[in-house]
């Protein structure tokens, strides 16, 4: 799998890194826990005798010593015949023994565990997990093996830190967004950089379908781990160490850490893949929504272009006022229209992000009047107190338009045809804003309604389902923040139907400057 | 300026209805008006002779609106008004500034887009130029692009701004009044007044002058009007 973009170098230079540690021998400059240590000499004082011979020396020592002060002393009591003098020649002798014995032996126990104490605390210290530096010892004693064990345990825990400390390194690079083959191929890449493995091949899969191998001795002994994820099984890694290093209980566990991360790493990529194969249709039908928007926009507004035209040169020239009634309705009707195809290509534009808004100065009264005139609607009256003071809004003027359009064709829909529209316009001069409050006549927004009013495809309450797009405040909402303005649903208020307030940037009245 | 003959537009859309109404109202509004129904015929009208405003829609058979405009650009500095539907990728829009002096979308209201042609034709004297104008070592200017460059920044003009500026530098050093700038910022807006150019300049300078407060380019002529001028103080 993938063997093909392994570098033919890493192999060699993998076995090559470490031939000390295959022979199991010390190898102090691999530590990893800091600059390489000096080998722990530990030479025995006094005589450089195997450790028996001396145990032995010393004990015939401890015991014939004392003995043979003792004798002497006894010897050179027969000459005395006091017995006063004797008594305290036998005290005098038994402490001198006494003591020449417990100093005989504390030389011996002395120099017998210097090494001892130097290899305990050697062992101390890779049970604690830290690095321990060879211990070097002359000779071929009891002493020389068990400072030769630590050694080797030593080295090993050395070396599966050095192990470990790479396998994480090595999990840590696996990203979801590589893909699963190139993945595997990193996977064993790792595994012959860490384990210094041959042939390691990681297959996914049944791992029962690939068969158990014999170890032959001599031969590059057969390792193998399951990469598992969670419960489940999706594959084996397979290689073999060289015949010269043990495979031992902890090196076979770190394979399988190993190979479970790497299983929990090609889960993950394999869910990546999946989203990205689903974000790839996603984007192809969001392509495909916008070509058929455009082809809307164009299939729509050219016709329209042509209707409108022709109304107008017809209004333009007939004298029949029963005509040009009729004419008004259908330049009013291809307006909506126009207005409702508008909206559509605002709001793919708002979701696409290329809206952009050019801000001019505008003076709003002026502005809602012509947007209401616009409309054309028969039924409600309407009201504007322009408050603004010569003040300028600052809004793009064609997005302005629209969101007036909107507000204003709501006031007129959920108003039911009936009482006044009536729109306020004051300045905020602390705020430097202009707000803009159009109320409808109508029974007001309910409770129910208000939290979703300006989401997508939302429609008021007792609405039939076929009036209106659903989009206007969404829409209208999301124009005005693109321009630094707001748009919010006033608290109900008796006698007055739902009340919408627009805010938008504004200028104080100039002079020449 | 006294009008010797009438205006000469060339019309280019491939919706045949709409060549005829609108070549209609236009002949009504006395201008001589030829028409095409794509890019190839647009370019056979061009070699018999050159108009002085071409309307071209965007989306047309054969030819590109934009490939078209590219070339006629290419050879003449003839003022085009882009009219055509609104598409959904407003990036279009962008492109257009570099080869249209405005654009209308589609479905037009007829007196705006009239008023419109009206301000174009009008600018056709001003001699825009479409390098850069160095107005002094804080303030260039690239009307073309609707961009400036001020203190080494570069800052987005917005249509009107942009109006205003190639107005006053087409007459650089020179008063401009103020009712000349309402008539070339604002010709389709009915309710403009003389507040709209005095708050417009004002905004101008917040992104042009490096001390607004004490404009070196854009200078005010007291119960006139207002002249652009190069400055070598880096005030």
């Amino acid at each position: 799998m993938a063997e093909s973009d392994r570098p033919a170098e890493v192999v060699p230079a993998a076995q090559s890194d470490r031939p000390a540690e295959v022979e199991g021998a010390p190898d102090v400059d691999r530590s990893t826990d800091g600059p390489p240590e000096r080998p722990d000499r530990v030479r025995r004082r006094g005589l450089d005798l195997p450790f028996r011979v001396l145990l032995t020396i010393g004990l015939i020592v401890a015991a014939v010593l004392p003995l043979a002060i003792f004798g002497i002393v006894v010897i050179a009591a027969g000459w005395e015949s006091n017995e006063r003098a004797v008594t305290s020649l036998f005290a005098l002798a038994i402490a001198g023994a006494g003591f020449f014995g417990l100093l005989a032996a504390a030389l011996l126990v002395g120099s017998l565990t210097a090494p001892l104490r130097r290899i305990t605390t050697a062992v101390e210290r890779v049970a604690a997990g830290e690095s321990s530096p060879p211990i070097h010892l002359t000779g071929d004693d009891e002493l020389a093996r068990l400072a030769e064990s630590h050694n080797r345990i030593a080295a090993d825990a050395q070396r599966r830190n050095a192990e470990l400390a790479a396998l994480l390194t090595a999990i840590a690079a696996y990203a979801p967004s590589q893909g699963v083959a190139p993945l595997v191929a990193q996977a064993e890449r790792d595994a012959r950089q860490i384990y210094g493995l041959i042939d390691c091949q990681a297959r996914l899969g049944n791992a029962q379908d690939v068969a158990l191998e014999e170890r032959i001795p001599g031969d590059p002994g057969p390792v193998r781990a399951e990469i598992r994820a969670g419960a489940e099984t999706l594959g084996v890694l397979t290689g073999h160490v060289p015949a010269t290093r043990d495979w031992e209980r902890a090196d076979q566990d770190l394979l399988e850490l190993f190979a479970s991360e790497v299983g929990v790493a090609l889960r993950n990529a394999e869910l990546f893949g999946r989203i990205e194969s689903q974000n790839a249709q996603l984007r192809e039908l969001d392509a495909a929504k916008d070509e058929f928007l455009r082809g809307v926009s164009h299939n729509l507004q050219t016709p329209l272009t042509s209707i409108r035209a022709y109304v107008e040169q017809l209004r333009a020239s007939t004298t029949d006022a029963e005509t040009d009634r009729r004419l008004a309705i259908v330049a009013e009707q291809s307006g909506r229209l126009t207005r409702l195809v508008r909206q559509l290509l605002t709001v793919t534009r708002l979701e696409a992000g290329v809206l952009r808004a050019e801000p001019e100065v505008i003076a709003i009264g002026p502005r809602v009047r012509r947007a209401w005139e616009a409309l054309n609607a028969t039924g409600p009256n309407f009201e504007l107190s322009d408050e603004s003071r010569g003040w300028l809004a600052v809004a793009d003027p064609d997005q302005l338009d629209q969101v007036l359009w909107a507000l204003l064709d709501n006031a007129v829909k959920y108003g039911r045809g009936e009482g006044k529209v009536e729109v306020a316009v004051r300045v905020e001069d602390a705020l430097g804003r202009i707000h803009v409050t159009i109320a409808d006549g109508g029974p007001g927004v309910s409770e129910a309604d208000r939290e979703r009013l300006f989401t997508r495809f939302t429609r008021g309450a007792g609405q039939p389902s076929g009036e209106g797009t659903g989009l206007g405040l969404y829409v209208s909402r999301q124009l005005l923040r693109a321009m630094d303005g707001e748009l919010w649903l006033e608290p109900a208020e008796a006698g007055r139907g739902a009340a919408f307030t627009l805010s938008l940037p504004g200028e104080p009245p100039g002079d020449e400057g | 300026m006294i009008e010797h003959r009438p205006r000469r537009i060339l019309l280019v859309d491939d919706d045949a209805n709409l060549l005829v109404v609108l070549a209609e109202q236009l002949r009504d509004d006395g201008y001589d008006v030829a028409t095409a129904r794509d890019g190839q015929e647009a370019l056979r009208r061009l070699e018999a002779g050159w108009p002085d405003l071409i309307l071209l829609d965007l989306m047309m058979p054969r030819i590109d609106g934009l490939a078209l405009a590219r070339r006629i650009k290419a050879e003449a500095d003839l003022p085009i008004i882009v009219l055509s539907a609104i598409d959904t990728a407003d990036s279009k829009a962008r492109l257009l500034d570099e080869v249209a002096e405005d654009y209308v979308a589609k479905p037009y209201h007829y007196p705006e887009l009239r008023a419109r042609i009206q301000r174009v034709l009008r600018r056709l004297g001003d001699r825009i130029p479409r390098q850069s104008l160095v107005l002094g070592p804080n303030l260039t200017l690239d009307l073309h692009r609707r961009a400036a460059t001020v203190a080494g920044a570069e800052v987005q003009l917005t249509p009107t701004e942009s109006r205003l500026l190639q107005t006053l530098a087409a007459n650089l050093g020179e008063v401009v009044t103020t009712e000349t700038l309402l008539a070339r910022g604002w010709a389709e807006t009915e309710e403009a007044d003389a507040s709209y150019v005095w708050v417009s300049i004002r905004r101008l300078r917040q992104k042009v002058e490096v001390e607004p407060g004490k404009p070196v380019h854009l200078l005010t002529v007291r119960g006139v009007g207002y002249r652009l001028v190069a400055s070598r103080d880096d005030a």
